[in-house]
Protein backbone atom coordinates (compact mmCIF):
# COMPACT_ATOMS: atom_id res chain seq x y z
CA UNK A 1 0.00 0.00 0.00
CA UNK A 2 2.88 2.30 0.88
CA UNK A 3 4.41 2.49 -2.83
CA UNK A 4 0.76 3.62 -4.04
CA UNK A 5 1.37 7.64 -4.52
CA UNK A 6 -1.29 8.85 -2.95
CA UNK A 7 -2.72 12.40 -2.81
CA UNK A 8 -5.32 13.59 -0.72
CA UNK A 9 -7.21 17.16 -1.30
CA UNK A 10 -8.89 18.61 1.28
CA UNK A 11 -10.65 21.64 0.18
CA UNK A 12 -11.57 24.46 2.66
CA UNK A 13 -13.09 26.87 3.60
CA UNK A 14 -13.48 29.16 6.80
CA UNK A 15 -12.62 25.57 8.68
CA UNK A 16 -10.18 26.70 11.29
CA UNK A 17 -12.26 24.74 14.13
CA UNK A 18 -11.75 21.26 11.99
CA UNK A 19 -9.12 21.35 9.75
CA UNK A 20 -6.57 20.51 12.38
CA UNK A 21 -8.08 17.79 13.64
CA UNK A 22 -9.08 16.29 9.54
CA UNK A 23 -5.64 16.91 8.78
CA UNK A 24 -4.09 15.00 11.76
CA UNK A 25 -6.21 11.59 11.27
CA UNK A 26 -6.03 11.93 7.49
CA UNK A 27 -2.09 11.91 7.98
CA UNK A 28 -2.85 8.76 10.12
CA UNK A 29 -2.93 7.03 6.65
CA UNK A 30 0.21 7.99 5.74
CA UNK A 31 -0.70 9.74 2.30
CA UNK A 32 0.20 12.46 1.18
CA UNK A 33 -2.44 15.85 2.16
CA UNK A 34 -3.04 18.61 0.10
CA UNK A 35 -4.92 21.36 1.71
CA UNK A 36 -6.41 24.08 -0.56
CA UNK A 37 -7.42 27.19 1.23
CA UNK A 38 -10.32 28.45 -0.90
CA UNK A 39 -9.48 31.98 -0.10
CA UNK A 40 -10.82 31.88 3.88
CA UNK A 41 -10.93 34.94 6.12
CA UNK A 42 -8.49 33.85 8.03
CA UNK A 43 -5.18 32.50 7.33
CA UNK A 44 -6.05 28.55 7.55
CA UNK A 45 -2.05 27.97 7.50
CA UNK A 46 -1.41 29.21 10.95
CA UNK A 47 -3.70 25.89 12.30
CA UNK A 48 -1.74 23.15 10.36
CA UNK A 49 1.90 25.04 10.10
CA UNK A 50 3.48 22.11 11.79
CA UNK A 51 1.87 19.34 10.15
CA UNK A 52 3.88 18.08 6.82
CA UNK A 53 0.67 18.90 4.46
CA UNK A 54 0.77 20.72 1.32
CA UNK A 55 -0.67 23.95 1.25
CA UNK A 56 -2.66 25.65 -1.51
CA UNK A 57 -4.41 29.18 -0.93
CA UNK A 58 -6.96 31.19 -3.48
CA UNK A 59 -6.41 34.72 -2.67
CA UNK A 60 -10.31 35.10 -3.45
CA UNK A 61 -13.36 32.35 -2.62
CA UNK A 62 -14.46 30.72 -6.04
CA UNK A 63 -16.01 27.58 -4.40
CA UNK A 64 -15.39 24.25 -3.73
CA UNK A 65 -15.31 22.84 -7.68
CA UNK A 66 -12.88 25.25 -8.23
CA UNK A 67 -10.83 24.44 -4.94
CA UNK A 68 -10.88 20.55 -5.94
CA UNK A 69 -9.66 21.37 -9.42
CA UNK A 70 -6.69 23.23 -7.86
CA UNK A 71 -6.09 20.30 -5.99
CA UNK A 72 -6.01 17.80 -9.00
CA UNK A 73 -4.11 20.10 -11.30
CA UNK A 74 -1.37 20.54 -8.00
CA UNK A 75 -1.53 16.79 -7.17
CA UNK A 76 -0.88 15.87 -10.51
CA UNK A 77 1.79 18.17 -11.17
CA UNK A 78 3.41 16.65 -8.05
CA UNK A 79 3.40 13.05 -9.85
CA UNK A 80 -0.04 11.64 -7.68
CA UNK A 81 -1.01 8.07 -9.12
CA UNK A 82 -4.06 8.23 -7.18
CA UNK A 83 -5.90 11.09 -6.12
CA UNK A 84 -8.90 10.97 -3.31
CA UNK A 85 -11.35 14.25 -2.66
CA UNK A 86 -12.05 14.88 1.38
CA UNK A 87 -14.07 17.07 2.66
CA UNK A 88 -12.35 19.23 5.38
CA UNK A 89 -15.46 19.46 7.60
CA UNK A 90 -15.37 16.25 9.78
CA UNK A 91 -18.18 14.70 8.33
CA UNK A 92 -16.11 11.52 6.50
CA UNK A 93 -14.77 9.16 8.58
CA UNK A 94 -11.21 7.81 7.81
CA UNK A 95 -11.95 4.55 7.13
CA UNK A 96 -13.98 5.74 4.03
CA UNK A 97 -10.17 6.44 2.73
CA UNK A 98 -9.14 2.80 2.04
CA UNK A 99 -12.29 1.61 1.29
CA UNK A 100 -12.35 4.29 -1.61
CA UNK A 101 -9.27 3.47 -2.72
CA UNK A 102 -8.64 -0.31 -2.78
CA UNK A 103 -11.27 -0.76 -5.77
CA UNK A 104 -8.94 1.45 -7.67
CA UNK A 105 -5.70 -0.10 -6.75
CA UNK A 106 -7.03 -3.38 -7.39
CA UNK A 107 -8.07 -1.87 -11.09
CA UNK A 108 -11.19 -2.64 -10.81
CA UNK A 109 -12.17 0.51 -11.46
CA UNK A 110 -10.88 4.33 -12.49
CA UNK A 111 -13.19 6.10 -10.09
CA UNK A 112 -14.99 5.72 -7.00
CA UNK A 113 -17.81 7.13 -5.26
CA UNK A 114 -18.48 7.27 -1.90
CA UNK A 115 -22.26 6.47 -0.98
CA UNK A 116 -23.91 7.37 2.03
CA UNK A 117 -27.32 5.34 1.45
CA UNK A 118 -25.06 1.87 0.47
CA UNK A 119 -24.07 1.78 3.78
CA UNK A 120 -27.47 1.75 4.97
CA UNK A 121 -27.18 4.53 6.95
CA UNK A 122 -30.22 5.44 9.00
CA UNK A 123 -29.08 8.89 10.99
CA UNK A 124 -29.74 10.73 7.89
CA UNK A 125 -32.33 13.53 8.50
CA UNK A 126 -35.45 13.42 6.69
CA UNK A 127 -35.07 16.88 4.83
CA UNK A 128 -31.97 15.37 3.68
CA UNK A 129 -32.83 12.66 2.26
CA UNK A 130 -35.48 14.09 0.87
CA UNK A 131 -33.25 16.95 -0.82
CA UNK A 132 -30.34 14.17 -1.41
CA UNK A 133 -33.03 12.07 -3.40
CA UNK A 134 -34.21 14.68 -5.92
CA UNK A 135 -30.72 15.38 -6.35
CA UNK A 136 -29.89 12.14 -7.70
CA UNK A 137 -32.91 11.84 -10.23
CA UNK A 138 -31.61 15.45 -11.48
CA UNK A 139 -28.11 13.76 -11.95
CA UNK A 140 -29.88 10.77 -13.86
CA UNK A 141 -32.11 13.75 -16.09
CA UNK A 142 -28.86 15.37 -16.83
CA UNK A 143 -26.33 12.98 -17.06
CA UNK A 144 -27.83 9.59 -17.42
CA UNK A 145 -26.07 8.11 -14.66
CA UNK A 146 -27.89 7.03 -11.65
CA UNK A 147 -26.35 6.49 -8.72
CA UNK A 148 -27.49 5.37 -5.01
CA UNK A 149 -26.30 8.71 -3.75
CA UNK A 150 -25.43 12.49 -4.64
CA UNK A 151 -23.73 14.88 -3.31
CA UNK A 152 -21.02 13.38 -1.53
CA UNK A 153 -17.99 15.06 -1.28
CA UNK A 154 -16.47 11.68 -1.27
CA UNK A 155 -14.55 10.23 -4.42
CA UNK A 156 -10.87 8.80 -5.26
CA UNK A 157 -9.68 8.39 -8.91
CA UNK A 158 -6.45 7.09 -10.74
CA UNK A 159 -4.42 9.81 -12.13
CA UNK A 160 -6.23 8.65 -15.86
CA UNK A 161 -9.12 9.73 -14.74
CA UNK A 162 -8.03 12.44 -12.97
CA UNK A 163 -5.94 13.96 -16.43
CA UNK A 164 -9.25 13.63 -18.11
CA UNK A 165 -11.79 15.45 -15.35
CA UNK A 166 -11.38 18.88 -15.66
CA UNK A 167 -13.53 20.96 -13.51
CA UNK A 168 -14.67 24.11 -14.87
CA UNK A 169 -18.37 24.24 -12.79
CA UNK A 170 -16.65 26.32 -9.57
CA UNK A 171 -19.43 26.29 -7.25
CA UNK A 172 -21.46 23.11 -6.18
CA UNK A 173 -22.39 21.64 -9.53
CA UNK A 174 -19.11 20.16 -9.74
CA UNK A 175 -20.52 17.14 -8.25
CA UNK A 176 -23.12 17.17 -11.09
CA UNK A 177 -20.16 17.99 -13.59
CA UNK A 178 -18.11 15.15 -12.35
CA UNK A 179 -20.41 12.53 -13.24
CA UNK A 180 -21.32 13.99 -16.74
CA UNK A 181 -17.30 13.98 -17.60
CA UNK A 182 -16.99 10.39 -16.13
CA UNK A 183 -19.93 9.35 -18.44
CA UNK A 184 -18.19 11.25 -21.14
CA UNK A 185 -14.71 10.00 -21.03
CA UNK A 186 -16.31 6.26 -20.20
CA UNK A 187 -14.48 6.17 -17.34
CA UNK A 188 -15.00 3.01 -15.22
CA UNK A 189 -17.00 3.77 -12.08
CA UNK A 190 -18.20 1.99 -8.62
CA UNK A 191 -19.93 2.84 -5.60
CA UNK A 192 -18.18 2.35 -2.03
CA UNK A 193 -20.68 2.63 0.87
CA UNK A 194 -19.54 5.10 3.21
CA UNK A 195 -20.77 6.87 6.20
CA UNK A 196 -21.60 10.32 7.04
CA UNK A 197 -21.03 11.85 10.14
CA UNK A 198 -24.02 14.89 10.44
CA UNK A 199 -22.01 16.30 13.30
CA UNK A 200 -23.79 19.54 14.88
CA UNK A 201 -20.69 21.01 12.71
CA UNK A 202 -21.16 20.15 9.90
CA UNK A 203 -24.50 20.71 9.47
CA UNK A 204 -23.81 23.88 10.21
CA UNK A 205 -21.25 24.48 7.99
CA UNK A 206 -22.82 22.30 5.34
CA UNK A 207 -24.83 23.94 2.23
CA UNK A 208 -28.55 24.64 3.20
CA UNK A 209 -31.59 22.46 0.70
CA UNK A 210 -32.42 25.74 -0.57
CA UNK A 211 -28.28 26.09 -2.21
CA UNK A 212 -29.67 23.13 -4.29
CA UNK A 213 -31.42 25.41 -6.35
CA UNK A 214 -28.75 27.70 -6.97
CA UNK A 215 -26.70 24.32 -8.00
CA UNK A 216 -30.05 23.32 -10.09
CA UNK A 217 -29.48 26.73 -12.21
CA UNK A 218 -25.28 26.43 -12.48
CA UNK A 219 -26.09 23.11 -14.40
CA UNK A 220 -29.04 24.35 -16.97
CA UNK A 221 -26.67 27.20 -17.43
CA UNK A 222 -23.53 24.84 -17.53
CA UNK A 223 -25.96 22.72 -20.43
CA UNK A 224 -26.44 25.86 -22.10
CA UNK A 225 -23.07 27.42 -21.94
CA UNK A 226 -21.06 24.11 -23.08
CA UNK B 1 -42.24 66.64 -35.45
CA UNK B 2 -43.10 66.78 -31.96
CA UNK B 3 -40.77 67.31 -29.01
CA UNK B 4 -40.77 63.72 -28.08
CA UNK B 5 -39.73 62.37 -31.58
CA UNK B 6 -37.21 65.06 -31.52
CA UNK B 7 -35.59 63.93 -27.79
CA UNK B 8 -35.74 60.52 -28.50
CA UNK B 9 -34.35 60.62 -31.81
CA UNK B 10 -31.40 62.74 -30.17
CA UNK B 11 -31.18 59.82 -27.71
CA UNK B 12 -30.86 57.28 -30.05
CA UNK B 13 -28.14 59.42 -32.53
CA UNK B 14 -26.27 60.18 -29.20
CA UNK B 15 -26.30 56.38 -28.35
CA UNK B 16 -24.49 55.39 -32.25
CA UNK B 17 -22.39 57.83 -32.00
CA UNK B 18 -21.16 56.44 -28.44
CA UNK B 19 -21.40 52.86 -29.47
CA UNK B 20 -19.34 54.02 -33.00
CA UNK B 21 -16.68 55.60 -31.23
CA UNK B 22 -16.32 52.76 -28.44
CA UNK B 23 -16.66 49.66 -30.75
CA UNK B 24 -14.54 50.47 -33.49
CA UNK B 25 -12.61 47.34 -34.38
CA UNK B 26 -16.04 45.32 -34.30
CA UNK B 27 -17.48 45.55 -37.86
CA UNK B 28 -20.44 43.36 -36.66
CA UNK B 29 -21.50 44.48 -33.43
CA UNK B 30 -21.34 48.20 -34.72
CA UNK B 31 -23.71 46.90 -38.03
CA UNK B 32 -25.82 45.49 -35.97
CA UNK B 33 -25.94 48.46 -34.16
CA UNK B 34 -26.66 51.19 -36.75
CA UNK B 35 -29.61 48.68 -37.79
CA UNK B 36 -31.26 48.89 -34.97
CA UNK B 37 -30.73 52.45 -34.45
CA UNK B 38 -32.14 53.11 -38.06
CA UNK B 39 -35.01 50.90 -37.25
CA UNK B 40 -35.86 52.83 -34.13
CA UNK B 41 -35.23 56.48 -35.61
CA UNK B 42 -37.56 55.28 -38.68
CA UNK B 43 -40.39 54.07 -36.45
CA UNK B 44 -40.32 57.37 -34.03
CA UNK B 45 -40.62 59.42 -37.57
CA UNK B 46 -43.46 56.98 -38.45
CA UNK B 47 -44.96 55.26 -35.63
CA UNK B 48 -48.45 54.98 -37.77
CA UNK B 49 -45.72 51.88 -39.16
CA UNK B 50 -45.51 50.05 -35.95
CA UNK B 51 -49.55 49.60 -35.83
CA UNK B 52 -49.81 48.73 -38.84
CA UNK B 53 -47.13 45.76 -38.47
CA UNK B 54 -48.86 44.69 -34.92
CA UNK B 55 -52.20 44.35 -37.27
CA UNK B 56 -50.48 41.87 -39.35
CA UNK B 57 -49.18 39.87 -36.36
CA UNK B 58 -52.46 39.70 -34.56
CA UNK B 59 -51.52 41.83 -31.87
CA UNK B 60 -53.54 44.54 -30.83
CA UNK B 61 -51.36 48.30 -30.77
CA UNK B 62 -47.94 48.98 -32.30
CA UNK B 63 -46.85 50.05 -28.59
CA UNK B 64 -47.89 46.22 -27.44
CA UNK B 65 -45.64 44.99 -30.45
CA UNK B 66 -42.61 46.77 -29.21
CA UNK B 67 -42.94 45.57 -25.64
CA UNK B 68 -42.79 42.21 -26.34
CA UNK B 69 -39.98 42.72 -28.74
CA UNK B 70 -38.06 44.69 -26.05
CA UNK B 71 -38.60 41.50 -23.38
CA UNK B 72 -37.10 38.97 -25.88
CA UNK B 73 -34.43 41.45 -26.88
CA UNK B 74 -33.59 41.57 -22.76
CA UNK B 75 -33.61 38.03 -22.17
CA UNK B 76 -30.91 37.77 -25.59
CA UNK B 77 -28.96 40.58 -23.70
CA UNK B 78 -28.84 39.01 -20.23
CA UNK B 79 -27.88 35.18 -21.85
CA UNK B 80 -25.45 37.38 -23.24
CA UNK B 81 -24.04 39.07 -20.60
CA UNK B 82 -24.25 35.46 -18.68
CA UNK B 83 -21.71 34.10 -20.97
CA UNK B 84 -19.25 36.36 -20.69
CA UNK B 85 -19.40 36.78 -16.67
CA UNK B 86 -18.71 33.01 -17.12
CA UNK B 87 -15.78 33.03 -19.36
CA UNK B 88 -14.62 36.00 -17.15
CA UNK B 89 -14.82 33.73 -14.19
CA UNK B 90 -13.24 30.97 -15.66
CA UNK B 91 -9.97 32.78 -16.82
CA UNK B 92 -9.80 34.31 -13.08
CA UNK B 93 -10.08 30.72 -12.28
CA UNK B 94 -7.28 29.78 -14.20
CA UNK B 95 -4.81 32.67 -13.21
CA UNK B 96 -5.76 31.89 -9.74
CA UNK B 97 -5.22 28.43 -9.42
CA UNK B 98 -1.45 29.28 -11.38
CA UNK B 99 -0.83 31.41 -8.92
CA UNK B 100 -1.92 29.35 -6.14
CA UNK B 101 -0.06 26.27 -7.53
CA UNK B 102 3.17 28.36 -8.25
CA UNK B 103 3.02 29.57 -4.32
CA UNK B 104 2.44 26.43 -2.91
CA UNK B 105 3.67 25.72 0.62
CA UNK B 106 4.89 22.82 2.11
CA UNK B 107 3.66 23.03 5.65
CA UNK B 108 6.98 21.93 8.02
CA UNK B 109 10.58 21.42 8.39
CA UNK B 110 9.56 17.64 9.06
CA UNK B 111 8.62 17.21 5.89
CA UNK B 112 11.09 14.67 5.09
CA UNK B 113 10.44 13.99 0.87
CA UNK B 114 6.83 13.42 2.11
Amino acid sequence: MQAANVYIIVPAYNEEKVLRSTVLSLLETEHRVVVVDDGSATDLYNCINDLPVHYLKHPINLGQGAALQTGNSYALKQGADYLLHFDADGQHQIASVEALLSPILRNECDVTLGSRFLAGNTTIPTTRKFVLHSARYLHYFFTGILLTDAHNGLRAMNRMAAEKIQLHENRMAHASEFLFLLKKNRLRFKEVPVTIDYTAYSKQKGQSSFNSIRIFFDLLLHKLFE
Amino acid sequence: MSAIQLLLISAFLFLTLYYFVRLRNRIADVLLLVTLAAGAVLLILFPDWTNVLAQKLGVGRGADLLFYLCIVLFCFVIMKLYSRIRNLEQQLTDIIRKQSIDDAKKGSDLFNGK
